[in-house]
């Protein structure tokens, strides 16, 4: 008997009766969700910056390079969805960032209960991308952002990517002496610009 | 050092003589029992979400069977390979199967505390393959050749000059005068370490926090962003998980995912959650993608007396409020699983002969219980275990004796009247004008750290009859 056969056999053997689906567990958060988003992204070690329209995003992007003293230069993936803006003076590569590169990338959701933003990969959006860089930028429209991860993922139930980044922070560690360090594997640094319209 | 279950005793007094253990299980408290409960007096609805997280559990462990065919279907359907392991054996040479297949030499690897239980790493190096550990602190004890001392926080009990010199004899490439006294070098050292190795794996294994049935999905909870970079950069990503770890949908890993984070680190979430559903895209993602999922016991504990076990969703909490772990570490167990989870379930695992010393090691205090996010009731199920232990003679002689001693006087009353009468007098003259006992030569271990009170004046039995 082939281990699957088995194993399903001993679990119909031994397992309870079948229980049926219990009433989905919801809790609702009447408060502002950008304003919630905005808290626990900081509480997670993230920035965060509101601006008035995408035509501000190009500008801000030049402004948090400049403040860490770090060259105007970022990675966009071919077909980014913030490709179209103009970056002005802000070099654009669309080669795979390194360690100590910048990063920029539009997550599409966003989920106020935790500050956390929501990537699907798709080929203008490799998944790699958020992990590969030293500094990710992230761009997130206020009306994308959404109450929690049961709403965020039934808006991606349709076209169900190969993998969904759920980002809240930079990357961190915790393990030498239980102490918290940032900049692990992934960005050591992560910037969220909030854009009203 | 070769864990050894059945050398528990041993190991463990080792432990309590370790001073610089003592120093590294004292952070225990600060770093996860407070963080924890901060964490859910934030969110404020810990008892509704308990009892989600416990419902959903056992809804999914009863429809076991048939969520596990859905999760084989949707990832087949969407490019992926499901295998299934009876055990330790057959998941090693799946995957060794896998590697060889895609010409593996290298390998990266997310934590897992799975591939722990089957001792993957020592199978592939024995087979010519050489697999990289990527969580820091699975990295560092890697290179220090020991297992993991805690389920989520492996290498706990190191301070940062372990890692220091770890680091030095590992990255002799390196210029050996350079500064490694903070904490942030050495992250930044395995940063760039690792990424070469990230960039040169032929193949990435991880583990699984979550299945999701109804979307074939895997779940990957990390920090350091190590598990993504695993799956991601090689070719090939396989998942070795225990088939226990599947749920109906996504729906209900979201509410399991705010228990674990909190229960975990005290975060509200953790820095990455990966859902994985197969392989990736003509740009980026592994070309291959496998799920192992892992029997090894499991089922053989559905529908028994131990059964709520497989409820766990492996967030350690238990581990960081047990008295008895927070004095002896995670060592001293000599398994994967150690403290009152590994208590709980290493005797199913394990089997009863080689895991018997581990539910005694519990004051049945019962605060894994009540921090436990999935109700498992551990001091129960251990309890059971201690019944089987003393049914199967493998208690100690001198506890089975004396508890044999006791019953016979418990049958006879007036011979436990008595007994105690006598013994309380002659207590009383050994505790003499200090009124406390140093030592007898009976129970010598119970004297090394305390002293005994001296019973004072009558007995219980004699005072209720004065009544």
């Amino acid at each position: 008997m082939s281990a699957r056969d088995d194993i399903l056999r001993t679990i119909r053997a031994r397992k309870a009766p079948a229980l049926p689906r219990p009433a989905r567990y919801r809790r609702v958060l009447d408060d502002d969700l950008a304003e919630r988003f905005a808290t626990r992204a900081r509480a997670a070690d993230a920035t965060v910056e509101v601006l008035e329209s995408m035509a501000d995003v190009s500008g801000a992007v030049a402004g948090l390079l400049r403040a860490r003293n770090m060259a105007a230069c970022i990675h966009l993936p071919p077909g980014s969805a913030v490709a179209g803006l103009d970056w002005g003076q802000v070099r654009v590569l669309q080669t795979p960032p390194g360690p100590e590169d910048v990063a920029v990338a539009l997550a599409p959701l966003g989920i106020g209960e935790t500050g956390t933003l929501v990537f699907p990969a798709g080929e203008a959006a490799p998944a790699s991308w958020h992990f590969r860089p030293g500094f990710e930028i992230a761009v997130l429209r206020v009306s994308d952002i959404v109450p929690d991860l049961e709403t965020a993922l039934s808006s991606l139930r349709m076209q169900w990517p190969h993998t969904i980044n759920l980002v809240t922070g930079p990357s961190r560690t915790a393990d030498i002496e239980q102490t918290l360090e940032l900049g692990a594997h992934g960005p050591k640094a992560l910037a969220v610009l909030l854009v009203r319209v | 050092m070769i864990p050894d279950p059945t050398a528990f005793r041993q190991a463990a007094h080792e432990a309590l003589d370790d001073p610089r253990l003592k120093v590294a299980l004292g952070r225990l408290k600060t770093h996860f029992v407070q963080k924890r409960a901060d964490a859910f007096e934030r969110y404020g609805d810990f008892a509704a979400l308990r009892d989600a997280g416990a419902t959903i559990r056992d809804c999914a462990l009863s429809n076991l069977d048939t969520l596990l065919e859905k999760f084989e279907r949707n990832v087949t359907a969407r490019g992926g390979h499901v295998h299934w392991a009876r055990d330790a054996g057959e998941a090693r040479q799946i995957v060794l199967d896998i590697l060889r297949s895609a010409d593996a030499k290298t390998v990266t690897k997310g934590k897992s505390m799975v591939t722990e239980e089957i001792g993957l790493n020592g199978f592939l190096e024995k087979n010519g393959i050489r697999p990289v550990e990527t969580d820091l602190g699975e990295y560092i004890i890697q290179l220090r050749h020991e297992p993991p001392s805690h389920i989520i926080a492996p290498a706990f009990h190191l301070n940062k000059e372990d890692v220091a010199q770890t680091f030095r004899s590992a990255h002799t490439e390196l210029p050996p005068e350079r500064a490694l006294d903070e904490r942030s070098a050495l992250v930044a050292e395995a940063r760039v370490m690792l990424r070469r190795q990230f960039e040169a794996a032929d193949a990435g294994i991880t583990g699984a926090n979550f299945l999701a049935a109804a979307e074939g999905a895997a779940v990957i909870v990390t920090n350091e962003g190590n598990g993504d970079l695993t799956r991601l950069l090689p070719r090939t990503h396989i998942v070795v998980t225990g088939l226990e770890k599947i749920v109906a949908d996504m729906d209900d890993v979201s509410v399991l995912l705010r228990l674990l984070t909190r229960s975990a680190t005290g975060q509200d979430i953790t820095s990455y959650v990966s859902v994985v559903s197969g392989p990736g895209d003509a740009q980026d993602g592994p070309k291959n993608f496998h799920v192992v999922l892992l029997d090894n016991g499991r089922t053989a504990l559905l529908g028994g007396e131990t059964g709520e076990v497989l409820r766990c969703i492996r967030c350690a909490a238990c581990l960081n409020h047990c008295p008895i772990y927070n004095s002896i570490g995670g060592h001293a167990y000599g398994a994967t699983y150690p403290g009152p989870i590994g208590a709980a379930l290493n005797p199913g695992l394990l089997g009863l002969a080689q895991a018997h010393h581990h539910p005694n090691a519990s004051t049945f205090c019962g605060r894994c219980a009540e921090v436990c996010p999935v109700k498992i009731p551990l001091p129960s199920i251990m309890r059971y275990w201690r019944e089987k232990e003393f049914e199967a003679h493998m208690a100690p002689k001198a506890m089975v004796f004396g508890l044999s001693l006791w019953a016979f006087a418990a049958r006879h009353p007036a011979l436990y009247r008595l007994g105690a009468r006598v013994l309380a007098r002659v207590l009383r003259v050994i505790g003499g004008r200090k009124r406390a006992i140093h030592s007898l030569p009976v129970l010598r271990g119970w004297f090394v750290a305390r002293d005994f009170p001296a019973p004072q004046g009558k007995t219980f039995q004699e005072m209720w009859r004065a009544r």
